[in-house]
């Protein structure tokens, strides 16, 4: 491995490292017997279930929107009026199973930008190889 | 965190990873057939169209004659067509769009209740009378603390009610939506449905403000400014 490649390397193990979810625990994947009723009920709620948690005062912003997340809207949007998702399944793909994580740690359209390209290789519209293709091909289009 | 996270803000001409799946997503969709590029135009065309303009246009409607104010807190869907916005058969579909659906509630406010909205699960929001929800409301901050704390939060939106005012918190979900329909503030007889319509801010229709005389728009927040604003006038 080059020196730069393992500079690399560290970097995005030292990213994952900080996005991990804080569990309050030693150990990560417990005991079966450590998993009481209360703690499961946690583990199995739908993360996007947040009414009522506890936060503190923020100070409340507007936000002009990008381009992108304006072209994902109706992107998003095509996608059902043209019968390729529901608003059910849609939902539940972008809110609940992408993960607490990437749930929380993305911008909002980053949710649903995720969610369209899962979906179209999910029902087979594209294969990943295609679309790793494609963006390998929009990013070659974009470099100066 | 390590010095390693400290990257510099992206230059103004970088194009993000979202931005490039964005565009590959989009191409990809086009070129099987998923949708074509004319129907991507036409419903970001439609996007531009969207605003709060018809939301305070049916209250400041409501606020002068009676039988329209019973009309928009009975059937939401059939009133808002007296301010242009067809729920059901609206372009650019025309069964109505695909993520609002047609189940919109009005919300009548008292002088001893006030009505919030918020969506808990998401950011569910009545979208064709009311345009795209603010950032704040899709917040989980928000989401969290609205149907909790709804006093608090009223006030550090600068809404401060007396206790003997009721808070109530509708929760959207994804069939039905609400606007606020709040009290016709003193100071405003003899006024014209447009004069009543311009006080009637997008804040006023999800209650986390109320209409006052000479406040024609929403209260002043920080503006998070994007990189690659949109351009209106043309899609993409």
């Amino acid at each position: 491995m080059s020196s730069s490649t393992r500079e690399e390397v560290l970097r995005h193990l030292q990213s994952v490292g900080f996005v991990q979810p804080a569990l309050h625990k030693q150990t990560q994947a417990p005991y079966p017997d450590e998993v009481d009723h209360t703690l499961y009920r946690a583990y199995t709620r739908s993360v996007h279930d947040v009414g009522g948690e506890a936060d503190v005062p923020i100070r409340y912003e507007e936000k002009e929107e990008e381009q992108w997340e304006l072209n994902t809207f109706a992107t998003c949007e095509c996608l059902a009026w043209r019968g390729v998702w529901n608003a059910e399944e849609r939902r539940r793909r972008q809110n609940v199973d992408i993960g607490q994580t990437a749930y929380l740690g993305l911008p909002y359209y980053g949710r649903w930008l995720l969610t369209a390209a899962r979906i179209m290789v999910d029902k087979q519209y594209v294969t990943l190889t295609e679309l790793v293709n494609k963006i390998d091909e929009v990013k070659k289009r974009h470099e100066h | 965190m390590s010095e390693h996270h400290h990257e510099p803000a992206p230059m103004v001409d970088e194009v993000s990873d979202f931005e490039i799946l964005e565009m590959a997503v989009r191409e990809l969709a086009i070129e099987k057939g998923l949708f074509s590029a004319e129907d991507h135009r036409i419903w970001t065309e439609y996007v531009h169209t969207l605003g709060p303009t018809p939301a305070a246009r049916l209250v400041a409607k409501a606020w002068l004659d009676p039988e329209y104010k019973n009309l928009c807190v009975t059937d939401g869907v059939e009133a808002s067509k007296a301010v242009g916005v067809d729920w059901i058969n609206s372009p650019p579909t025309h069964f109505g769009t695909p993520s609002d659906y047609c189940n919109l509630r009005v919300l009548e406010d008292t002088p001893t209740l006030k009505h919030v909205v918020v969506c808990t699960l998401c950011s569910c929001y009545p979208r064709p009378i009311l345009g795209q929800s603010p950032e704040w409301y899709r917040t989980p901050n928000y989401r969290r603390r609205l149907v909790r704390w709804p006093r608090q939060v009223l006030a550090e939106f600068g809404l401060q009610l007396p206790s003997d005012v009721q808070i109530r918190v509708a929760d959207s979900n994804q069939k039905t939506r609400y606007i606020v329909m709040p009290v016709r503030p003193a100071g405003t007889d003899g006024w014209s449905e447009d004069q009543l319509a311009e006080i009637v801010t997008r804040d006023c229709l999800i209650g986390v403000a109320v209409p006052k005389p000479g406040v024609t728009s929403n209260t002043m927040r920080p503006i998070h400014k994007a990189v690659h604003p949109v351009e209106h006038g043309h899609g993409h």
